[in-house]
């Protein structure tokens, strides 16, 4: 298996009406001149699958200083550098793999520990349908965490679940071995991509 | 294909009958000739005309023996087969020249085997196909449809009559829930052993019995499908509830299942996801199954919150606790309802006057009855379970009798029974189970079975 090229990535997340959190390659440090803080950079490498393990995502960037300081270190994982605004919300990821019997099955699950630690993920088999998209959001034991605690604003489902159904179209349609929306940030309004894998 | 003489044919040849008392031969032909080898009441004669086949003898239970299917003069429906592996090929050809309308393979030594056993099998399946006869097997245990006093298979005995049809990829464990059958009056209208699944799975097998009249539920134990999306491509469109249980969920249950049957698992976390989106239901245990099986194959769908009438109040919490953990709704009762009570004066002074309605220790049939006919025939009742402990002056029977006469009364709300205790209480619980009213030793089950009634028929 061999991970897709970054603009290809973009460019079929697009075609399925998939959210990419605003983001443009840079090439030097003239890039910091005109842009809004905070932002995000990070490596981006057919060669790299997790960027965090090899130091290549720097997240909170506030000012100009900070920027270029990230810039040259980042310099030194990898030539090509991402720029991303900074948003925030919840940090879901939603997953796809081709099963030997079921062929693509879409997984969900609520992101950092809760998908590596809890394992608390739910599946679909494509086509995957909003209901049950809308069930598998419902289903994970983390839901309550997206639904709010104490006075805190729920995560708009709706959107959550039209980039799920997304997900299952664009799974039945192209071939794409597995993929990784790790993680998709998810607020009161919408659901938007923020890093993305796919392995073909 | 039409499966519909694999369950109901009219006559059988078992190909590959035998004397000897210790071959899988004879056990077949004993089945079909009586019901059993292991003697019991639920066991019936196959109505239908029998052609034992073997070339080394001329007559076995005092049927006349045929050395070749070829040599009968009737039409076949259903030819049953029963020899060594290497000549399984020859004896399928000459049932392709006879015409049989259908073919179970019971011999084993196929693809569960070995690469020649593979490569038979395939041919097995091409020749049938092309002739368009239907073939179960091969490497399995046959089947018993009880509805229709057919016990083609190796089974140990027949199970009582009854509304559940279960699909069983392994064999043995059929055996063993036939003989658990028979002591607890479990019913079922057919079991099917598919073993190595050649030709027709497990889907093929749920279309036929959403058809069949016999059938109200569907069970199954499944190790590997072979085609998951037609699986479940097929299950949606299934119109009677259907129970899976699927045994290789672990690594390690993976590894015994690809040892065993050859088939591959997929992992159980998709599966799961898969049988939802299929609106099957998913059993943990084989228990689980068939305890929901009986509830849904007997009773109406629960369409309102839930009464609990109980001689014992400790029960009755329990119970009342279970429900609420599942979900399943508890009924607030009226006024109206105690007043309708109160006024038969047949209540003790003590009796709780809400849900769980406890009618006391001491409380005869008489006081069930008050209690069952007065919660029932509230509008805002949707079903009830009934609790009997057993104490010196309770009369299990007579109890049990109150409820038969509330089911016919009530056919549309589901009741449920936990009629607690063993020896003393048995012939009770046997006397519900015959009027079709589920009887569960325990309240939990009990509520399960109540949370497997409102949501269990997703269709």
């Amino acid at each position: 298996m061999k991970q897709l090229e970054f603009k290809k990535s973009l460019k079929l997340l697009k075609k399925y009406d998939i959210n990419f959190v605003a983001s443009c390659v840079i090439k030097d440090e003239s890039a910091f001149n005109k842009v809004k803080y905070p932002l995000v950079l990070k490596v981006f490498s057919g060669k790299i699958i997790h960027k965090s393990d090899v130091g290549g995502v720097i997240v909170g960037i506030k000012d100009k200083e900070e920027a270029v300081k990230a810039f040259k270190k980042l310099k030194k994982v990898s030539k090509n550098i991402l720029m991303q605004k900074m948003v925030s919300g919840k940090e879901v990821i939603i997953g796809m793999k081709r099963d030997g019997q079921f062929g693509p099955v879409v997984m969900f699950g609520l992101g950092g520990i809760f998908v590596e630690v809890m394992k608390d993920i739910s599946f679909r088999v494509c086509p995957v349908t909003k209901r049950n998209a809308v069930e598998m959001i419902k289903e994970i034991k983390s839901y309550k965490i997206l639904e709010g605690i104490r006075g805190e604003k729920g995560i708009n489902i709706n959107a959550l679940a039209d980039l799920i159904v997304n997900v299952s179209k664009l799974s039945l349609k192209n071939d794409v071995n597995e993929i990784d929306l790790n993680p998709v940030i998810v607020d009161d309004k919408k659901a938007v991509v923020v890093d993305v894998r796919f392995m073909a | 294909m039409n499966l519909e003489k694999l369950f109901n044919p009219k006559n059988i040849a078992v190909i590959g009958a035998s004397k000897d008392k210790s071959s899988v031969g004879y056990g077949i032909l004993s089945n079909l000739a009586s019901g059993c080898v292991y003697r019991c009441k639920y066991c019936k004669p196959f109505p239908g005309k029998l052609f034992p086949i073997n070339p080394h003898a001329d007559s076995i239970f005092d049927l006349k023996c045929y050395k070749s299917i070829l040599d009968i003069r009737e039409n076949i429906d259903l030819a049953v087969i029963v020899v060594p592996a290497r000549i399984v090929l020859d004896i399928v050809n000459e049932c392709v020249k006879k015409k049989v309308k259908g073919v179970i393979i019971i011999s084993a030594g196929f693809s569960e085997k070995s690469k020649w056993g593979a490569k038979v099998q395939k041919e097995l399946v091409d020749i049938l196909s092309k002739a368009e006869i239907p073939m179960v097997g091969p490497n399995c245990l046959g089947i018993i449809n009880a509805a229709n006093s057919m016990n083609a298979s190796f089974a140990p005995a027949m199970p009582p009559d009854g509304k559940i049809a279960f699909i069983s990829q392994s064999g043995a464990l059929a055996d063993s829930i036939i003989d658990w059958s028979i002591e607890n009056m479990y019913g079922f209208s057919t079991i099917v052993s598919y073993g190595n699944k050649a030709m027709l799975d497990a889907s093929d097998f749920m279309r036929y019995f959403d058809r069949d009249k016999n059938t109200k539920i569907i069970t199954l134990y499944v190790e590997g499908i072979n085609d998951g999306k037609k699986f479940i491509r097929i299950a949606k469109k299934i119109k009677k509830p259907i129970i899976i249980l699927k045994a290789g969920r672990t690594e390690q249950g993976v590894k015994a299942i690809s040892s065993h049957t050859g088939s591959l698992a997929g992992s159980y976390d998709i599966y799961k996801a898969a049988f939802k989106q299929g609106g099957v239901l998913v059993a943990d245990t084989i228990e689980d199954m068939f305890d929901n099986a009986k509830a849904l194959a007997n009773m109406p769908k629960l369409r309102g919150p839930v009464a609990i009438v109980t001689n014992g109040g400790g029960c009755g919490v329990l119970c009342a606790d279970y429900c609420s953990e599942l979900g399943v709704p508890l009924a607030k009762l009226r006024k109206s309802t105690i007043k309708k009570i109160d006024d038969t004066k047949k209540m003790h002074p003590a009796y709780s006057r809400r849900n769980p309605l406890d009618i006391v220790g001491d409380a005869l049939p008489e006081r069930y009855d008050v209690a069952v006919d007065a919660v029932l025939s509230e509008k805002y009742i949707g079903g009830l379970i009934v609790i009997q402990t057993l104490q010196s002056n309770t009369r299990p029977e007579e109890d049990a009798e109150v409820v038969i006469k509330a089911k016919k009364k009530y056919p549309d709300k589901p009741i449920i029974c936990t009629y607690m205790g063993g020896k003393f209480t048995k012939k009770a619980s046997n006397m519900l189970e015959a009027s079709g009213i589920p009887d569960y030793n325990d309240v939990k089950k009990a509520a399960l079975a109540m949370k497997a009634l409102m949501s269990g028929i997703p269709r």
